[in-house]
């Protein structure tokens, strides 16, 4: 039987520095990263932007061919069209993800990271202290004994389930989203857009993130128990003819975001999660490709320290859980409060805070002083805030 | 006694659907298997809860009889 001794499923934004970090760890270690697609980074399922800070811990954007966009600034619309303008100079980046997960695909193999594409995993089952994994794809279908397999599959996870846990999402966690790339549109190329309204988009937000002069993503995502029963497509068609009539599309995309808290049990012996398959999205924003390289980061790390001490038991990966509920996990338990908090707010509520931000100079609109002016006007927000400091 | 009414379970429309995935965690008993064949709906784990139907984004989820 084909051994490895780390497998990584999903060569998502975690799969691929999961496979980075651990092949980096330890030189020799054998890591194998599958992926179901005939090619990593595509299809697209994402508005794909990034904040700056987090996507310079991994790969340096200046100059890069994997990247649609530099933003420089992030304009908020209230329900009633009225548009809130925050500037910021460094905010961050629209990637190319078809050629974005590639180039983290490319620095796995640079550390010796194997990397099969076109191949599923389709089950696996305990053997010899690790996992006896079902393999299909071109090389038809074999089975792979690892010592450790890191589950980054992305939304639709089963190595989680496989493995026992608990990866289940309630209906009220789930983003559906849609997604047009529409060009054609007089939108600024420097500007993410967050379009907040229950009419256009219960439960979520629509988007408008620029891919170029004229060409931007465009899309939402919204919560289906609050709908009026129309799917995530029928919502976009309405709001793409409503706001953008004469834009042509150039492609579609569907997915879903889980808007929770990280899964309580993230390891188990010889299995850890990363990424969305283990819900570390930032449920306000909905972001989760930064994250997932930094859940990859520390899985990597994680699983090659555990195969040299000869441990993969769930006590000692649960190391991994703790560090990564450090980092971000705790505070996307803070954001999922602010998140319930924010959708007992009506759309007049909205309405109302982007007339009084709109009273601040633009050159003195920071986020910390929209928040702390927004407190004092509105005093509904206050124990939305007090959630977000305690 | 008058029968029993059918058996409800969910049923995928493949042309409809997008293979995006979202439905999978949705589905408590893990009905749902996405490969690279396409989505399947295992009709005899389904418990028909619906819990999959409305988040679909395109709307390729339905309850049929089983
Ligand atoms: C419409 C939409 C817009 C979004 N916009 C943004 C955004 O602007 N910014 C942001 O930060 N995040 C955004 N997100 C979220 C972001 O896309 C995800 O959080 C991110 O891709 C998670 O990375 P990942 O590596 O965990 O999973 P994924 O990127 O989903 O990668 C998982 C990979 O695993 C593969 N796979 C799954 N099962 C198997 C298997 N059994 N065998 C082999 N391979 C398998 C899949 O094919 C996939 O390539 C958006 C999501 C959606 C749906
Ligand atoms: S949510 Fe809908 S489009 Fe997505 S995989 Fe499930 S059935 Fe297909
Ligand atoms: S109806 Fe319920 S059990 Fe059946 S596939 Fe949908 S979520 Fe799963």
């Amino acid at each position: 039987m084909l051994r490895a001794d780390v497998l990584v499923v999903g060569a998502g934004p975690a799969g691929c520095v999961a496979a980075w970090e651990a092949a980096a760890a330890a030189p020799g270690l054998d890591v194998l990263l599958i992926e179901r697609d005939d090619a990593v980074g595509a299809p697209v399922r994402c508005a794909e932007g990034v904040g700056s800070a987090g996507l310079r811990e991994f790969l340096n954007p200046d100059g890069a061919p994997w990247y649609s966009r530099k933003i420089t600034k992030v304009i908020f619309w209230a329900p009633d069209d009225s548009e809130v303008r925050v500037g910021g100079g460094d905010i961050g980046y629209i990637l190319d993800r078809t050629r974005f997960e590639p180039a983290l695909a490319d620095e796995a193999k640079r550390v010796g990271a194997e990397i099969w594409t076109g191949t599923e995993a389709v089950g696996m089952e305990r053997l010899n202290g690790g996992w006896k994994v079902r393999l299909h794809g071109p090389r038809g279908e074999q089975d792979v004994l690892a010592k450790l397999v890191i589950g980054a599959d992305g939304v639709e996870s089963m190595v989680g389930r496989w493995a026992g846990l608990d990866t289940r999402v309630a209906a009220r966690d789930m983003e559906s989203c849609a997604q047009y790339v529409i060009s054609n549109i007089a939108v600024d190329p420097d500007a993410i857009y967050l379009h907040f309204a229950d009419r256009w988009a219960p439960g979520g937000y629509a988007w408008v993130f620029p891919k170029g002069v004229g060409v931007a993503n465009v899309g939402l995502g919204l919560v289906a128990l609050k709908s009026d029963g129309r799917s995530a497509c029928a919502y976009l068609d309405a709001y793409a003819a409503r706001y953008f009539p004469d834009g042509e599309v150039l492609g579609r995309t569907v997915g879903g975001v889980i808007a929770g808290v990280t899964v309580k049990q993230a390891v188990a012996d010889a299995v850890m999660l990363a990424g969305d398959a283990a819900h570390m999205i930032n449920p306000l924003s909905g972001g989760g490709i930064v994250n997932a390289m930094k859940a990859g980061r520390l899985a990597g790390r994680h699983a090659a320290a555990a195969i040299a001490a000869g441990d993969t038991s769930a006590r000692r990966l649960n190391r991994y859980r703790d560090d990564w509920m450090a980092l971000l996990g705790e505070d996307h338990i803070k954001y999922y409060r602010i998140k319930e908090a924010l959708g007992k707010l009506d759309d007049a509520f909205f309405n109302r805070l982007a007339r009084t931000v709109n009273a601040i100079p633009v050159e003195q609109r920071t986020l910390g002083r929209i928040f702390a002016h927004a407190l004092v006007n509105h005093p509904r927000l206050i124990p939305v805030a007090a959630r977000l400091f305690l | 006694m008058p029968p029993a009414p059918p058996r409800r379970i969910a049923a995928v429309d493949h042309d409809a659907c997008d293979e995006c995935g979202l439905c999978l965690p949705l589905c408590p008993p893990a009905a749902i298997r996405l490969t690279r064949r396409g989505l399947a709906v295992d009709a005899k784990t389904c418990t028909g809860c619906v819990k999959c139907i409305a988040p679909c984004p395109v709307g390729a989820l339905a309850m049929v009889d089983a």
